[in-house]
């Protein structure tokens, strides 16, 4: 009799864990998961729920998880007039699964996110207006999404925040980039040396980059931007400093998803990935952000896409201070972008 | 080089025979009772619990003199555990596990033990949220008890007291660090530090087993 009772007891706590909570309000926190080919997907909505106006961040990595983007600024500035949506993609963050590696690519990640979306409007109602914000890898992932059959037609606006929609177009534009800005630091004669280093490897190395080639050039322009005092610097430590605890992180199964989608084979796809030649289907209202400083996905990709796409809804904003993480690095700037174009097209 | 390696064993075997010369006093079979384990299994702040049963394998009674003569007296219990254990960690997952393992624990005759214990199991997960599908006409259903298995292995140590020594109350209580790992995770391994504190109950008369027991003098 005490055996059957524990195990009701145990199955009651079990499954309220799991119990549908749909809230409309000013001030929602709730977390459900999205089930999809062998991976349960964290979602967070917070915010404001009652306006129905629903920002989903598209996080960078692969593998970052959207925890990072959760920060007091976005939830102050954003999170009070949408609901933003932080998701977890597969193999990132919160995400859960077992062997699931083969999965781990961009047409099956392309799925899960109108599974996202479809999911959102299940629980808020058709009438949700969603806006998807694609930062780094993300854009990567949201130009994808953008670009495949109908699927624009779920979405009311697309940001697209320092993000590569086109991998060898970045390797050549980060290339240029370091190689311009570098000389003339050097000319000023700031950080000469790693400046040299920089550009003496970017001589040897002029185009059709290879997989380790495009991953050198992405270390380099990580270091670039930290050379410069006015762009706040932004690490793993500085993004775990969000109060893990207090948010219920799980922070191992953070760690190893990003290190296990950071190194794995997909990456290797990915570099010869672009998605510029299909932007011309692109009829919906599109915000393009970049940073000054961002030598990880240099503004010419912004820019790219804004003469590709099909419509006249479009705006390109440049931050003056900051480099390839405009949400953290120019809060004010971003959130009023932002703000202003999903106020726009909601 | 063969003549090295012979030598070798040979003063090897002679440094363990002659140093460390333990004198088997008495063996014997003795009848002994399982013990009942219950210990809250926080996962460092998040709530959880533990259950199990110590079932006895082993007792040396090692007694031991120092070059200073000072004699020390100390027991050594090997037991085979079986565990049911639960810890909740908010938006993230439930995890329902169940593991075997073998306790080795070193008293003192005042008391204080200190143990390790390897475990291995299997782990039920439940996500910790409501869980979808959506098919590709976009029709979405909820996934009851949705969750994964995972193979599971745990290490642990810690430390506790003994009141049966000293005071002849049939309980220990202890602390113990494990670090749980399960895996295949997301093709990967998951790593999760946990904290037991509990109590260990020895019934006079529950699942008893014929165990042998050993009396040494170092």
């Amino acid at each position: 009799m005490s055996r059957l009772i524990t195990a009701i007891f145990i199955f009651l706590v079990l499954n309220s864990c799991q119990k549908e909570n749909i809230t409309v309000g000013t001030n929602v926190t709730e977390t459900f998961y999205l089930d999809n080919n062998g991976a349960s997907m964290r979602i967070l909505v917070e915010g404001n729920t009652s306006g129905k106006t629903f920002l989903i961040f598209v996080h960078g990595g692969p593998g970052t998880g959207s925890y990072f983007y959760n920060t007091d600024y976005i939830s102050q500035n954003i999170e009070n007039k949408y609901a933003a949506v932080y998701w977890d993609q597969r193999n990132a963050g919160a995400s859960q699964g077992n062997s699931n590696g083969d999965d781990l690519n961009l047409p099956r990640m392309t799925d899960d996110l109108k599974k996202v979306i479809q999911l959102i409007k299940y629980r808020y109602g058709d009438d949700a207006g969603i806006f998807i914000l694609g930062h780094s890898f993300g854009g990567l992932l949201t130009a994808s999404f953008m670009t495949t059959g109908d699927n624009q037609s779920l979405v009311k606006g697309w940001i697209f925040a320092d993000g590569s929609h086109n991998y060898p177009l970045n390797d050549s534009l980060t290339r240029q980039k370091l190689l311009s800005v570098g000389q003339k630091q050097i000319d000023l004669n700031k950080n000469t040396d790693k400046w040299k280093a920089i550009i003496e490897y970017c001589n040897l190395h002029t185009g059709n980059f290879t997989f380790e080639e495009s991953n050198q050039l992405y270390s380099y322009a990580t270091d670039a931007e930290t050379y410069f005092e006015k762009v706040e610097k932004i690490n793993l430590s500085t993004l775990l400093s969000e109060d893990p605890v207090k948010f219920d992180w799980p922070i191992t199964s953070i760690l190893f998803n990003l290190n296990y989608s950071s190194n794995a084979n997909f990456n290797r796809d990915l570099a010869n990935t672009e998605f510029s030649s299909r932007l011309g289907i692109v009829t919906t209202p599109t915000l393009l952000l970049y940073g000054k400083y961002d030598f990880i996905c240099p503004g010419g990709l912004e820019e790219d896409v804004y003469n590709r796409i099909n419509t006249k809804d479009k705006k390109l904003a440049t931050s003056p201070i900051s480099g390839h993480n405009i949400m953290w690095q120019d809060e004010s700037f971003f959130c009023k972008e932002v703000n202003a174009f999903i106020e726009q097209y909601k | 080089m063969k003549i090295q390696k012979f030598c070798l064993t040979i003063a090897i075997l002679a440094y363990t025979t002659f140093c460390f010369a333990q004198s088997v006093d008495s063996v014997s079979i003795v009848r002994k009772s399982s013990n009942l384990v219950l210990s809250y299994n926080s996962s460092l702040i998040y709530p959880g619990a533990r259950m199990g049963v110590e079932f006895p394998v082993k007792t040396i009674y090692i007694t031991s003199i120092n070059r200073s003569g000072k004699r020390r007296d100390f027991t050594k219990d090997r037991f085979v555990t079986s565990n049911i254990s639960w810890y909740h960690h908010p938006a993230y997952h439930d995890n329902l596990y169940f593991t075997a393992g073998w306790t080795m624990r070193r008293t003192k005759a005042k008391g204080f033990f200190t143990e390790f214990s390897p475990e291995v199991g299997i782990s039920r997960t439940f996500t910790g949220g409501t869980t979808y599908q959506v098919d590709n006409n976009g029709n979405v259903t909820r996934k009851r008890l949705a969750g994964y298995y995972y193979a599971l292995i745990s290490v642990g140590g810690g430390i506790g007291y003994d009141f049966s020594k000293t005071r002849q109350k049939p309980f220990l209580i202890f602390s113990k660090f494990n670090i749980l790992m399960m895996f295949p995770y997301n093709s990967t391994i998951y790593l999760r530090p946990a904290i037991e504190i509990g109590l260990i109950y020895k019934p006079s008369n529950f699942l008893s087993f014929n165990v042998k027991s050993k009396c040494l003098n170092k």
